[in-house]
């Protein structure tokens, strides 16, 4: 019996003509971090995008828990257990709690405990001094992590970040990663795109390289 | 002319509440507002369904509203009295001259700004926003909704230039309504009548509560856009 948590298999991805993805195989475990690096235009986050069934690939298969689909059929209810990260994420015109609400309440949570989850989270993601200005005038570390605690909070069983750390300054950069390390810690699959090297060599991460299509382990 | 004499009349109109004048008023905002209220819904449907589908004869329908938008009000009152008239096939209703047939008129005015407000502006909605949504689990329906309530502007302001266009519309209005004193006259169709008797007074009254009208709705816009910040 597989101990995978999420597989993929044979994933496929034309574009233009080109196979941007020619076969990915990826197995992810639970509680596991992985980065994926690679050259800009490599398909890393053509690839995070189908995992998370925000694109159609041409062939392959994935498998959830034991379930499997053939894309590029991905089923809805996936959309609760995998949640992506957008490099540069799209905050909603309310509050900030009302972005890390949103999740919460289309999935049909009671207010009281939707309130108490979003409080947690906001206190994971250090906003507690934002809470008041409105999210299209945060830094983009802070949007950054608003998106996060947005995603955390509905405790996915697989989370998958697109380029966190791209276009932040040290401190937006600091603080992300230190919440990634704890991502990590608290028990979360996560699956970062991603060329920072301070993430890239986070303890206890496994790193693939893609290239050429293909993914390639690294030590 | 002397313009002197006919504002001052209008003036003391206005300021006295003349009931004709007051009656006038109201059943031009009335006749606009239920229209507007009727036809809103299903247009800005259609818009959203014209901007995230893809159907066949989606641009044949496209092509149709944007035609339906150049047509002139009076042509629209032409077919529509042609419809209601009591040999038309929907004569027997008895609508012709009728409060109802006005509202029609208006509504088939409308639709056309509607759908292709609400296009423009979903299309012109960052393609984040129904992404991210459906990222973090909304049906569909929801991340539809989520992008309708992130362009909510465009869409008031749809709703302001159609409330705009058919509270000033005159060529539709009078062939349908018939400009009927009490029944079917409102301000455009007034405005139109008394100029031509040569009773300006009650014409410029007019005339400025329409123009105070457009000058409000527009206030009331920049108020809403200056809250939300226009995107």
């Amino acid at each position: 019996m597989s101990r995978a948590l999420f597989e993929a298999a044979g994933v496929v991805r034309r574009l233009g003509g080109r196979r941007v993805l020619d076969g990915i195989e990826l197995s992810v475990e639970r509680g596991q971090g992985y980065v994926l690096s690679g050259d800009n235009g490599s398909g890393k986050t053509t690839l995070l995008r189908i995992l998370a069934g925000l694109e159609a690939a041409d062939a392959g298969v994935l498998r959830f828990q034991g379930e499997q689909t053939l894309l590029p059929r991905y089923p809805d209810e996936w959309r609760l257990r995998a949640v992506y990260v957008h490099q540069h994420p799209y905050l909603f015109h309310t509050s900030v709690a009302g972005n890390i609400a949103y999740g919460l309440k289309a999935r049909g949570e009671a207010h009281e405990l939707w309130r108490r989850k979003v409080e947690d989270a906001v206190d994971w993601a250090g906003l507690r001094e934002v809470l008041a200005v409105p999210p299209q005038k945060l830094s983009g570390g802070e949007k950054q992590r608003v998106a996060l605690a947005r995603a955390k909070v509905l405790a996915p069983q697989l989370l998958l970040l697109d380029e966190p750390t791209a276009n932040l300054d040290n401190d937006g950069r600091r603080r992300i990663v230190a919440l990634l390390a704890r991502l990590y810690t608290e028990g979360v699959s996560v699956l970062i795109a991603c060329h920072d090297r301070e993430i890239i060599e986070l303890p206890g991460v496994r790193r693939f390289h893609l290239e050429d299509g293909r993914l390639v382990p690294l030590g | 002319m002397d313009l002197l004499e006919p504002t001052r009349q209008a003036f003391a109109l206005l300021l006295r509440g003349d009931p004709e004048l007051l009656q006038i008023i109201w059943l031009s905002i009335w006749l606009s507002f239920t229209a507007i209220i009727l036809i809103s819904p299903p247009s800005i449907a259609l818009g959203v369904l014209l901007a995230k589908r893809r159907f066949p004869g989606q641009r044949v329908l496209v092509v149709l509203v944007q035609a339906l938008l150049s047509f002139p009000t009076v042509v629209i009152g032409l077919v529509l009295y042609l419809l209601l008239s009591r040999r038309g096939p929907f004569g027997s209703l008895e609508l012709l001259f009728s409060p109802t047939a006005i509202v029609i008129g208006y509504m088939v005015i409308a639709f056309p700004i509607l759908v292709v407000f609400t296009v423009s502006a979903v299309q012109g909605a960052d393609p984040r926003v129904y992404e991210t949504a459906r990222g973090l689990g909304a049906s569909g329906k929801r991340a539809a909704l989520t992008t309708l309530w992130e362009v909510r502007f465009g869409i008031i302001a749809a709703v302001v230039t159609a409330f705009g266009r058919v509270v000033s519309e005159v060529g539709c209005a009078i062939m349908v309504g018939g400009n009927i004193e009490g029944l079917t006259r409102n301000m455009p169709t007034a405005i139109a009548l008394e100029t031509s008797k040569g009773d300006f007074a009650q014409g410029i009254a007019l005339g400025m509560v329409l123009m105070a009208l457009a000058l409000g709705v527009n206030i009331v816009m920049a108020l809403l856009q200056g809250e939300g910040g226009l995107k």
